[in-house]
């Protein structure tokens, strides 16, 4: 946690440069204005379109759309992985299916699921859910597996239960293992919902953060595209350096199972 | 640490003179490129593009000047087209007149150096109930390429001249491709109406249960040119030899498309991947016109200034076309000017 006040100063200060740079390179208009934007442009844009626009509202439509594919995907996977670490033969059928599905990339999918669910809210719920299952499994499986038997051993001394088991020994064990596969799904999921939100347009009648961008691309509007994009990269860092950086304080750190 | 930052910003501003260098390069061998005569055309799938496509498959540019090279882009929308041109990767490119107008409202400098067709556009729906735009409930999803296109702007127009109100179905808009729509439409689900052109107008109308509740003259409230070529202005003005040729073949392919349609039907079938005399029906339906006039240009701008589409209002269509004696602006003296 005493690092952590450095390691801001020092992101701030590349910040700054890039930003710096980015605006040398605006200001030379070496660049048309229209392929290169400066950032007060960019800046003003976001601004705008914070206050007046949609923008607000269409990213948290987007958020509570994560937020609900996240939550459903870490009970579907912590199940599946749990029934897998207990039995053999439902172990050997999830395998075979993230062997199946891993490999497909979301956007792959898209027409199917626009045939099948429709270019509704589930359409892009299940795009996420795709997305964020199958790397998750592969990480809460690695974790479980990761586990030294000596613990297994412990366990049986100690008598524990199959859920006492469960909840003391082999979750917290696993849990360095879940926190870097929630990484990847946040990550994962932003992608997912943004390629499925630019293909399927607006889901209600305001659309999410990647409509936005798609919006002010088909008006040839390159600030906004970038005010969106800096949207997406404030969040990303928001939650990278706050949530997460939380996270793994009160927990993994903590109990020394990590820098 | 200070003295690492100002190392480093030393070292990125010198890459950055070097990757600067390398971008004046390779503009300046772009440059001898179009003097070695490499033309660039993209264009978009559909009927309305039968011209360009009768150049294509009949060597008709390669014929008119030989040694010149030809590239032609089939992109997938209007979009990709106009940023493809921005980078100054296409020469020539065909799209609607709003996405144009849009473009140029933000800036590019371009201009609209042919019409190449007029054809008709209509709103499809495949629901029994709904007959009219006032049929059209609010959960009722319209389908069109993207907003910004022709096809919205028609819809605004139209719920402008209705309702009163040119957004009104904004909300409603489901962006997705003509092939994409029309499966929908066919399919019956999620899609109740779709802004549809040729040939995937056609082909809708042949189908039962499936009819026009708009069509584009009825929005616009008269003729309009739907696809035009446009052009940076530096093209023409750097290789006006090449830019007349380019206007006396596309004035040829038009006129084999008006005068002998059965000609180009057949060459043109395998292009469109319909028999000779399916495609010949489609290219003589009721409302398709080759023609390079422009027309309409006029009214588009007028009603996008208004909605707030295009901000800057001193559009002058004279500015707004490269003219040439090949084809003449029609409309441009209605309204207000």
């Amino acid at each position: 946690m005493i690092s952590l006040p450095d390691k801001f100063k020092q992101r701030l200060g590349w910040i700054l440069l890039l930003a710096l740079i980015w605006q040398l390179i605006a200001a030379s208009h070496f660049f048309s204005e229209l392929i290169f934007p400066g950032l007060d442009k960019i800046i003003l844009t976001l601004f705008t379109s914070l206050t007046n626009g949609n923008l607000l509202k269409q990213l948290i439509f987007s958020l509570i759309i994560i937020a609900q594919g996240l939550t459903l995907t870490v009970i579907l996977a912590l199940s599946l992985s749990i029934l897998a670490y207990f039995s053999e033969l439902a172990a050997s059928l999830l395998e075979t299916l993230t062997a199946l599905a891993h490999p497909l990339p979301g956007i792959a999918l898209m027409p199917l699921i626009l045939i099948w669910f429709g270019a509704g809210k589930t359409a892009i719920l299940l795009v996420i859910i795709h997305s964020v299952l199958w790397p998750l499994i592969l990480n809460l499986r690695a974790g479980f597996n990761a586990m030294p038997s000596i613990y297994n051993l412990i366990a049986q001394n100690y008598c524990l239960t199959k859920l006492e088991f469960l909840f003391k020994i082999l979750f917290p064990a696993a849990l360095p293992y879940f926190i870097s596969g929630l990484k990847i799904s946040w990550a994962r999921s932003w992608r997912a919902l943004i390629s499925a939100e630019m293909l399927f347009g607006a889901i209600n009648s305001l659309g999410g953060i990647g409509w936005y961008i798609f919006q002010r691309r088909v008006f040839f509007d390159l600030p906004g595209v970038f005010a969106g994009l800096v949207v997406i990269i404030l969040i990303g860092i928001i939650v990278e350096d706050f949530i997460f950086a939380r996270l793994e304080a009160k927990t993994v750190q903590k109990w020394g199972m990590s820098k | 640490m200070l003295k690492k930052f100002l190392l480093l910003l030393f070292v990125l501003l010198i890459l950055l003179t070097f990757t600067a260098c390398q971008a004046n390069h390779q503009s300046s061998q772009q440059q001898v490129g179009l003097k070695k005569r490499k033309l660039v055309i993209a264009e978009q799938y559909g009927l309305a593009y039968a011209p360009i496509q009768l150049i294509k498959v009949k060597k008709m540019l390669e014929n008119a000047e030989p040694g010149l090279e030809i590239e032609w882009k089939q992109l997938s929308n209007t979009a990709a087209i106009r940023e493809a041109m921005l980078a100054g990767r296409v020469d020539i490119g065909f799209m609607a007149i709003p996405p144009f107008l849009i473009a140029r409202d933000k800036g590019m400098d371009w201009q609209i150096i042919t019409g190449l067709a007029h054809c008709p556009l209509a709103l499809m729906s495949n629901q029994s109930a709904v007959n009219s735009l006032a049929d059209l409930k609010p959960e009722n999803r319209i389908a069109l390429p993207q907003p910004g296109s022709i096809q919205h702007i028609l819809l605004t127009m139209a719920a402008q001249k209705e309702f009163g109100q040119a957004d009104l179905f904004d909300n409603q808009l489901l962006t997705m491709s003509h092939p994409d729509a029309m499966n929908a439409l066919l399919a019956g689900h999620e899609v109740t109406a779709h802004f549809s052109s040729p040939p995937y107008l056609f082909k809708e109308s042949k189908i039962e249960g499936i009819k026009s509740i708009l069509t584009g003259q009825a929005a616009f409230g008269g003729d309009f040119t739907f696809i035009v070529g446009v052009s940076k202005s530096n093209f023409y003005q750097e290789n006006p030899q090449l830019y007349q040729v380019f206007m006396q073949t596309l004035q040829k392919a038009v006129a084999e498309l008006s005068h002998n349609p059965a000609q180009a039907a057949k060459n043109l079938a395998a292009v469109y991947d319909l028999n000779q005399q399916e495609l010949l029906t489609y290219l003589t339906w009721p409302g398709m016109k080759y023609s390079q006039d422009v027309q309409g240009l006029k009214r588009f701008a007028d009603f996008m200034t208004f909605q707030g589409y295009l901000t800057s209002n001193n559009f002058k269509v004279g500015n707004l076309v490269k003219t040439n004696s090949i084809f003449k602006i029609i409309g441009e003296t209605e309204g207000n000017d």
